[in-house]
């Protein structure tokens, strides 16, 4: 938990010991500055959007959901992180399964390609979609034919979707299952188990925190990407808005409260996605220092 | 045979990890894969429990006549010790040993009763039966090695194969396993093969010993027998302590080091030999006495110990050990500095 490794560096040696201590006023500048930062660009906006989202009332506040147009953007948000998450959450596994428990041609090229959607820029991952599907694009003229809509449409927000999430939860899971090997699921097959259980049973069971941990974060970026969904979407009201995309049109039509109103739904996402991370991160964190001890007595 | 092993080679893409290996593991008996690293031994353990293939149309691996070579692990029927345990550490201990049992098919599946039954009676037979409810990492490292053996046995393996069951332990917990390994398998009789660098530990405790040296087998026998007749110069030089001489050959008789003996092996040779005498080979005398025997300056005495052992330096420079023993090493009434005659009693050419 965030507020325990706070805690365990307050408490630690250095702090106690004189001799190493910095000065006072070095201490109290560097905690100032860390602090004011946290505050300027963190809490600050956080304060704003609520105060601004209640500005008109909590009445205002409720009935800026009221709008069908809003309840179409949360309805295809959800409906696309229903989607993302769990092709990502099959793909996820199956990579880091594929990376850490076997040696094939092409497994640090595989490595380095997980990494791709966080190294392009969102904007361009969503033109990459549009040069693919859309009408000018390779495959667009036979989908035309096929009277089949990809771009500005929601398949394309859900691919544009996938593409940015799928790394988060292959990246959490390869760390931790390289460090935990194969010899369980050896040992598992030498006591007649087959695949299937051996994933239930051995695997599954050791990865479950690291899983739930790249889950959320899949979660929290497929409902609030903006960049890749923005390009693929074309922003008709109603069909291809998503929540991110449907705060950017309130507030540029100067409809303040429902801006922000929409976007303190987004912020409370954000919210609760980091306490439940901090949570997780705490018993991930466990479960690899206990790996890594069993590892040095065994 | 429980066990046989026929012509087997396994390439790591070059690297030919096992060259052409032929073995057979008697039923019951306790058998160890013993050799240096890289020898192939843990290799040829993991191609017997099917956790390797190996190389398509490249020999064969039979349990009791049954040719299991394209057999998949789970249905081998093998109990496997890893060297690390791999127990597996989300599960309790009663877990552990019972997950061989709970994944059977439902139709071969003892019922709950029936499973905690044997799972305790697995767990009273490595004196565990305390500890069902801890974790693998709330154990001890021999704990965590019988809680292992406890999970191979409960599916009634039919061969029994252990990685180097003692490697990852301190000395004194690794001496006691052994004994307690052996009685084991004497009141189990479980064909067991068992790898292990620890010359020591195969002699202490094996039926029977595999030397094994570069993917290839040296020596096949009981730890007597390749202890006092080794077949080649690799098994000399890895059981043991060894004095190593150049020589020359002429029929039965080897000249080294400046003496002459005859070989009783009733072998003729003739040219360069390499000539082996183990420390407690050597009858050490203050004057020449008639049998040939090495001049040489004591540089050293390592008293304390069952045998008294000495460092010896030759006229010509060169440094030999010698283990006499303590009733013996008294006779001598010799200290650092004094000559003395080093006789071989018996010498191992090659």
């Amino acid at each position: 938990m965030a507020g325990t490794v706070s805690i365990n560096l307050a408490s630690g040696s250095r702090a106690q010991a004189p001799a190493t201590r910095d000065a006072p006023i070095v201490r109290w500048t560097l905690i100032a500055i860390a602090l004011g930062f946290l505050a300027l660009f963190l809490v600050l906006p956080l304060v704003v959007i609520f105060a601004e989202a209640f500005r008109e009332g909590i009445g205002a506040y409720f009935a800026s959901f009221n709008d069908p147009d809003a309840l179409a953007a949360i309805k295809l948000t959800l409906l696309t992180a229903a989607i993302a998450v769990p092709v990502n959450v099959v793909f996820g596994v199956c990579a880091a399964w594929a990376i850490t428990k076997f040696k094939f041609p092409g497994r640090s090229l595989l490595v380095t390609l997980i990494d791709l959607p966080f190294a392009v820029s969102p904007v361009v991952a969503g033109l990459i979609f549009v040069l693919v599907f859309g009408l000018q694009g390779w495959l667009g003229p036979w989908l035309a034919e096929h009277d089949i809509k990809v771009i500005f449409a929601v398949p394309g927000i859900v691919l544009a979707t996938l593409f940015i999430t799928f790394p988060f939860v292959a990246r959490e899971l390869i760390p931790l299952m390289e460090e935990q090997g194969t010899e369980e699921e050896q040992a598992a097959m030498t006591l007649g188990a087959r695949g299937w259980t051996i994933f239930r049973r051995v695997t599954l069971p050791n990865i479950r925190w690291a899983l739930l941990y790249g889950v959320i974060l899949c979660n929290a970026r497929a409902m609030g990407e903006f960049g890749a969904v923005s390009v693929v979407s074309g922003h008709i009201r109603g069909e291809t808005n998503t929540l991110p995309l449907h705060v950017e049109i309130l507030y540029n039509e100067y409809s303040f409260v429902a801006a922000f109103a929409t976007a303190s739904l987004l912020a409370v996402l954000a919210i609760v996605t980091l306490v439940l991370k901090s949570l997780v991160e705490y018993r991930v964190r466990r479960q690899i220092a206990r790996a890594a001890i069993g590892e040095e007595s065994s | 045979m429980s066990i046989q092993i026929r012509n087997v080679t396994k390439t790591f893409g070059s690297f030919r990890a096992l060259d052409d290996v032929s073995a057979d593991i008697p039923t019951g008996e306790l058998v160890a894969l013993l050799g240096p690293s890289g020898s192939g031994k843990t290799t040829l353990l993991r191609l017997i429990a099917g956790l390797e293939d190996l190389d398509p149309g490249q020999g064969s691996i039979r349990y009791y006549e049954e040719d299991i070579t394209g057999t998949p692990v789970r249905k081998r029927r093998v109990g496997f010790v890893f060297q690390h345990y791999a127990l597996f550490r989300h599960m309790s201990v009663f877990e552990n040993v019972a997950f061989g049992l709970k994944v059977l098919p439902r139709d071969k599946r003892p019922a709950k009763p029936q499973i905690k039954n044997r799972v305790h009676e697995l767990l009273r037979l490595v004196q565990l039966d305390g500890l069902a409810g801890r974790f693998p990492s709330q154990l001890s490292g021999g704990q965590r090695q019988r809680v292992a053996l406890a999970r191979a046995l409960a599916v009634e393996p039919r061969v029994l194969l252990l990685d180097e069951p003692f490697g990852a332990l301190d000395a004194k917990v690794r001496a006691e396993l052994r004994q307690w390994i052996r009685h084991l398998h004497e009141e189990l009789r479980i064909t067991s093969v068992f790898v292990t660098h620890d010359q020591d530990e195969a002699m202490e405790i094996a039926d029977r010993v595999v030397v094994m040296s570069q993917g290839r087998i040296e020596q096949i026998g009981s730890p007597a027998e390749v202890y006092h007749t080794p077949k080649t110069a690799f098994v000399v030089n890895f059981l043991g302590q060894v004095n190593t001489f150049d020589g020359r050959a002429n029929g039965r008789v080897i000249e080294f080091a400046g003496i002459r003996v005859d070989v009783a092996d009733g072998r003729d040779r003739d040219g360069d030999v390499r000539v082996f005498v183990r420390p407690h080979e050597f009858e050490l005398s203050r004057t020449a006495n008639g049998t040939p025997g090495l001049t040489a300056t004591i540089l050293r005495i390592y008293a304390a110990g069952s045998v008294a052992r000495l460092d010896l330096q030759l006229t010509d420079g060169r440094l030999i050990t010698a283990h006499v023993p303590q009733d013996r090493f008294a006779a001598l009434y010799a200290s650092n500095g004094d000559r003395v005659f080093a006789s071989p009693r018996r010498v191992h050419v090659f």
